[in-house]
């Protein structure tokens, strides 16, 4: 031993870089933590959601998902059983929206599991499979998923949500309905009752105003 | 030219500097000593010389393997970096193979948040598009009132954000709610497609 630090002693250059490289051995698994905030959860949970992330992929499903929830619940500082609780309901929700609506787009399928997330059923989707080329129900789950997250009834959201789709309505018309019944949830309103009052008002409901699905 | 070609006189002169010269050990200690105590002397030498000319080092195979290690882990360093940096940017890992991508234009819009909070001191937007890191996209404060902005370039899609109040998670009052991710927290939702938002 004292043969060796008389070396070191001896070698000014190599000490200095050894201690260079002493230092950077040390920074790097500091510097692998702060990249990746996944690190902060304890290794159970995060290597449970590395392998829920990497089973997405290999399904083709959108792991993105799954990765953004673990990340969103660790910048929460949410516990690691709570966020792998999460990611693995998100994951069987994915699974059950690629299974009604086939291979659609990787966000219509996150939107798609939103509402399912929110608690509608997977037969509840199924109207949604058939559709025309370059019609996308993206704006469709959304306001779905919005307005039971405001409190409309499930079972009344999704019949008024189906049915407006299935008379063809455009992009617009979901985005006119979700303004005005939260408008309307805002303002006070039972927010069951603003929708039923308000889905009277789109132009698919006005007498002589059937639109044929584009 | 050989020997038996030299002159006489020149001959006896070699013949002289031939024969070996017997110093005694004390004498051979006096002058090396005498030696090394004279200060080796310094070519002046450019920083450019210096830093180019040739040396070698003697390293301990200790030395060496310490090199070794500082350079793999400089490696790892690098590399680790640059795979996270690939994944922040993507959003992750995405291997869409199977299921085609969505329906909308793939390229980027610029999307303005906008949150009005008059009493915040500061205020920042989180979302799946930045990894929920309140600390990357700070918005800044409109000179009149409490309005606060942000520019941000994002792909087509659907994408889920909230905005940082002083430390308080808010969703944007402005726009569609997500369910609760089991957090106790809605996020908002905007939908993008290649040339505007909803």
């Amino acid at each position: 031993m004292s043969q060796f630090l008389s070396v070191l002693r001896h070698r000014r250059f190599p000490v200095s870089l050894a201690a260079v490289a002493f230092a950077l051995l040390g920074a790097l698994p500091a510097a692998a933590q702060d990249s990746d905030p996944l690190t902060k959860l304890d290794p159970n949970s995060r290597n449970t959601i590395e392998l829920l992330v990497d089973s997405a992929s290999t399904l083709g499903l959108p792991a993105d998902y799954l990765r953004s929830t673990a990340l969103q619940g660790v910048a929460l500082k949410v516990d690691g059983k709570r966020i792998v609780d999460a990611v693995r309901k998100k994951f069987s929700l994915l699974k059950t929206a690629y299974a009604t609506l086939g291979p659609v787009g990787g966000e219509e399928l996150k939107a798609a599991a939103s509402v399912l997330y929110a608690g509608a059923k997977p037969a509840q989707l199924t109207p949604f499979k058939a559709r025309q080329k370059d019609r996308n129900d993206l704006d469709a789950f959304v306001v779905w998923a919005d307005l039971v997250t405001r409190g409309v009834p499930s079972e009344e959201a999704s019949s008024a949500i189906t049915k407006l789709w299935q008379d063809g309505a455009s992009d617009a018309t979901f985005n006119g309905l979700w303004n005005s019944v939260q408008s309307d949830i805002l303002k006070g309103l039972n927010p069951g009752a603003a929708l039923q009052s308000r889905i009277r008002e789109t132009p698919e409901r006005q007498p002589g105003n059937k639109v044929t699905p584009p | 030219m050989i020997d038996s070609e030299l002159h006489p006189y020149v001959e006896s002169i070699a013949r002289e500097a031939r024969r070996p010269v017997s110093t005694d050990r004390a004498a051979r200690e006096r002058i090396m000593a005498a030696v090394r105590a004279e200060p080796v002397p310094v070519r002046p030498r450019h920083v450019w010389q210096r830093v180019f000319e040739p040396r070698s080092l003697h390293l301990s195979p200790a030395s060496t393997t310490l090199i070794a290690a500082g350079l793999v882990g400089i490696g790892v360093f690098v590399g680790t970096f640059a795979h996270n940096r690939d994944v922040r940017s993507s959003g992750g890992p995405s291997q869409m193979a199977v299921v085609p991508q969505s329906q909308l234009p793939v390229s980027d819009s610029t999307v303005k948040f906008v949150f009005v909070a008059p009493q915040a001191g500061k205020v920042s937007v989180v979302g799946d598009f930045n990894g929920w890191d309140s600390t990357k996209t700070p918005m800044v404060r409109e000179p009149n009132g409490g309005v606060w902005t942000v520019d941000l370039p994002l792909s087509a899609g659907r994408h889920l954000y909230s905005f940082v109040v002083d430390g308080a998670w808010s969703a944007d009052p402005s726009a569609p709610l997500a369910p609760d991710d089991g957090f106790g927290h809605a996020n908002s939702v905007k939908l993008v497609r290649g040339g505007s938002a909803l």
